[in-house]
């Protein structure tokens, strides 16, 4: 800091002048956005013991439109929520079996299908209003698609429909309508609401968040949430005074901030940063395999070519994988075992483990009976996943290699989803959306292979039984076993072309200490806090 | 002026329309089954006919009404509001620096044409002609921002924070300014009008400065109009370098959402500011160059 700067902040604290004063001088001298911090700091006073200091957290992925929580699929959204909402249990570790209390203070199984909560009391939501089970109940029966609401909500699709009985005030019932083994793991990530907010309805819902978590939102822009630390946080109140989640696309500006120290923290760190990072003496990583299948994605109902499952494995073959992992995505990222993560539970390492093999290839389109491998778009974006035009380009010249004519389109995001899920959809293979889960195979699968909805658009009544039997079946034994010949057959029948398990890796000043981040992509910033 | 904005935004309409990319699919997950996405055209009214959806578009403009962002329904008027100032005051800033520079130096190269100090000129000209804007931008900001720490590397958060974004425009716009200044006055110095002011004894500041600059700041201000419409389109890759909050990146941000009404107001007000400059330019002529009359 230089001297003008401390001079300033010299007055400042000694009340020789406004903060008015000060703001305006500092931006005369173009020093006020190095002094962010030192203001904030100095709006709480030395004496105070509050919350303090700012963090600012850059984004790879655009926030979705609204503020309704069960009603998208969006990782960034869900992952913001987090710091919002609370959910009735919480995950703390790589360990997705392991529960932790959250506004449940503790649990019991009641029978198959019914799950006991006793609920924390003395909580707020951010709007004042007390938290009880009543809140429970008609979070969880419009999530879960058990109430009367007519709106599809995406969360469902995750869900057995499942009714809450209120006991008393801080105890209800969950009861679903078949056992439900995965419920643990999904109240993981449902956000609980005020019942008073579901009632004024969905509109209500999508414009502001009311809930109970240890950040409140004061602005709320398109592609920036500004919050403060909500001081009547039942578990304490956060040390992080004002948290920004701010969405930049470009993973170069994300990291000039932060080395620039205009940013404290920032996320999807592609591999080139990496070495820069660690050469920096005031920025920090935490890395984690991602409990993300990225994959080539496919329809299978328009006709061919990729209904026929030995095309689809032609294609597997005809893909150097380990080559994509090693010299292009890099970081934790790790080669795909199976269309289950690597790291989520039950995940079964399968074989045989589909590499570049052209004569394979060929076999496999001959045993399809294509002589003519047909034309098709292969398309990517470019943006969200690390070297994305890349690893199309390495991709498509593999496919060539073993006779298949991709042609590489590159476009945006817009028009890729059109293309592979719009009414006059292509018979293209896309290389650009993820899949994310929570660690269970329930919420790895069921959205992506379930019909109807699958992504694939195919209706296979086999795996519908698997995940069926999968997410209905408590003992862990029998779980295992359904789940390993369901990965079994995804693995034989290739319903998308497995690539690899993302790296995630996030990056942030060293100032900021006790931030969180899972292999599931949630970020923690409670209980961290911002040193000097 | 009207026709002009009036045909760039139709195109604009048609086009955003035609491009490949449905803005209600974007807005839900994949698998969202059709009726579901149905609902969401018919709530952003994409669902009508496009030839209706134009007239409704055209009635809301005839109100001063540029609709609704279908990302979050904020009015659009609010947000390019908000952005144009911002864009504006860096372009103004970086016009008038490149200008004045451009002026400086194309005198001292076309006073002693062919010197080293011409030489020079002409290096630098080209290097900063094959210079592009997304490299020299994060350049910038690795060696000042990041290195030396004596600017900030995004965000416009005081006078500072110009400087950068204003220096990657500046190079940008820099070359053809000098090389136009420089050719005028090379032509100028050789005119007759010149010769009869140095006879008659002017000296060389006055005739320099009176004479000469007054009849080379035609084509100048002819380029200038245009690097108008460089700075307020071509914007694009330095506002997002730098996280500017301006026209260029709020308008590269609705096209990838698909947010029609949003694409729609950027351009509007681009091409409505860039005819604008345009017809100030125009009119300018006539103030230097009595002959143009209008």
């Amino acid at each position: 800091m230089d001297h003008q700067q401390e001079e300033l902040l010299r007055k400042l604290g000694a009340g020789q002048i406004s903060r008015r004063q000060f703001l305006y001088t500092a931006s005369l001298l173009g020093l006020s956005a190095g002094l962010a911090e030192p203001i904030a700091a100095c709006s709480t006073g030395p004496q105070g013991g509050g919350p303090t200091g700012s963090v600012r957290f850059l984004v790879a992925e655009s926030f979705w439109a609204n503020w309704h929580p069960y009603l998208h699929t969006a990782q960034v959204q869900r992952r913001l929520e987090q710091q919002i909402f609370d959910h009735l249990v919480e995950i703390e570790s790589n360990d997705f079996s392991k529960y932790s209390p959250g506004l449940a203070k503790s649990w019991k199984q009641v029978d198959d299908t019914t799950l006991e909560v006793t609920l924390q009391q003395g909580v707020k939501f951010h709007k004042g209003q007390e938290f009880t089970a009543d809140d429970v109940k008609a979070s969880i029966e419009l999530a879960t698609g058990a109430s009367a609401e007519t709106e599809k909500m995406s969360t469902a699709g995750r869900f057995v429909p499942t009714t809450v009985e209120v006991v008393d005030k801080h105890t209800a019932r969950l009861k679903t309508k078949t056992p439900f083994a995965p419920l643990l793991n999904e109240l993981s990530i449902l956000p609980i609401l005020s019942s008073a907010d579901i009632k004024s309805g969905t509109a209500a819902l999508k414009a502001a968040p009311n809930g109970t978590g240890p950040f409140k939102v004061t602005t709320d822009e398109k592609d920036k949430k500004s919050m403060q630390a909500f001081s009547g946080y039942w578990r304490g109140s956060p040390k992080i005074k004002t948290l920004v989640w701010e969405f930049i696309q470009d993973s170069q500006t994300r990291l000039n901030a932060l080395l620039a120290g205009q940013a404290q923290a920032i996320d999807r760190v592609p591999p080139e940063q990496i070495q820069v990072i660690k050469g920096s003496s005031h920025v920090s990583m935490i890395s984690a395999t991602g409990l993300e299948n990225v994959n080539l994605w496919m329809r299978q109902d328009p006709p061919a070519p990729w209904d026929n499952p030995k095309v689809r494995e032609a294609v597997a073959w005809s893909i150097d994988r380990e080559a994509l992992v090693k010299n292009l995505v890099g970081g934790a990222s790790e080669v795909a075992k199976s269309l289950l993560p690597n790291h989520a539970a039950f995940a079964v390492p399968q074989s045989p483990s589909y590499t570049f093999d052209p004569e394979k290839a060929k076999a496999a389109l001959s045993a399809a009976g294509v002589t003519q491998t047909p034309e098709f778009v292969l398309w990517g974006t470019t943006g969200f996943l690390p070297r994305s035009r890349e690893v199309v380009e390495a991709i498509a010249d593999s496919l060539q290699k073993t006779g298949f004519r991709p042609k590489v389109t590159i476009t945006d995001v817009a028009a890729i989803i059109d293309a592979l899920f719009g009414k006059d959809r292509t018979n293209g293979l896309m290389f650009h959306l993820s899949w994310s889960s929570t660690g269970d195979p329930h919420s790895a699968l069921s959205l992506l292979y379930h019909s109807p909805g699958a992504w694939s658009g195919a209706h296979d009544p086999k795996i519908d039984d698997w995940l069926d039997r999968g997410a209905a079946t408590q003992q862990s034994d029998a779980r295992a076993k359904i789940y390993g010949d369901l990965q079994q057959y995804l693995w034989k029948m290739v319903p998308h072309i497995p690539l690899y398990n993302s790296d995630f890796t996030i990056a942030h000043s060293k100032n900021l200490t006790g931030i969180r981040a899972l292999s599931n992509f949630m970020t923690y910033f409670y209980p961290a806090s911002m040193g000097g | 002026m009207v026709l002009v904005i009036f045909g760039v935004v139709t195109l604009t309409f048609f086009v955003v329309r035609l491009v490949p990319g449905d803005p209600a699919r974007l807005m839900e997950p994949p698998g969202t089954p059709e009726s579901i996405i149905q609902t969401v055209r018919q709530q952003i009214g994409t669902d009508r006919p496009i030839p209706v959806q134009y007239v409704d578009f055209l009635s809301g403009l005839v109100r001063g009404d540029l609709g609704k962002s279908f990302r979050g329904g904020r009015p659009v008027a609010e947000s390019v509001a908000k952005a144009l100032p911002n864009t504006l005051l860096l372009g103004l800033v970086s016009m008038v620096v490149a200008t004045v520079l451009s002026v400086l130096t194309g005198i001292a190269a076309a006073l002693r044409p062919n010197s080293w100090i011409d030489r020079a000129v002409l290096v630098v000209v080209s290097v900063a002609q094959s210079t592009p804007n997304f490299w020299l931008g994060v350049m910038l900001v690795l060696i000042f921002a990041i290195e030396f720490q004596w600017f900030p590397a995004i965000d416009m958060a005081g006078p500072a924070s110009f400087v950068l974004p204003g220096a990657t425009l500046v190079v940008t716009l820099f070359p053809l300014l000098v090389r136009t200044v420089r050719q005028s006055l090379l032509d100028s110095l050789g005119e007759d009008y010149v010769r009869a002011a140095r006879a008659r004894g002017l000296p060389e500041h006055r005739v320099l400065l009176v004479h000469v600059m007054k009849v080379a700041a035609v084509p100048l201000i002819t380029l200038v109009g245009l690097q108008a419409g460089f700075v307020l389109g071509g914007a694009v890759v330095v506002e997002s370098i730098f996280n500017w909050p301006g026209i260029g990146n709020l308008a590269l941000k609705a096209i990838q959402d698909r947010d029609f009404p949003m694409i729609q107001g950027t351009v509007l007000v681009i091409a409505g500011v860039f005819t604008l400059i345009n017809v100030v330019v125009d009119l300018t002529y006539a103030a230097l160059d009595p002959r143009i009359r209008y």
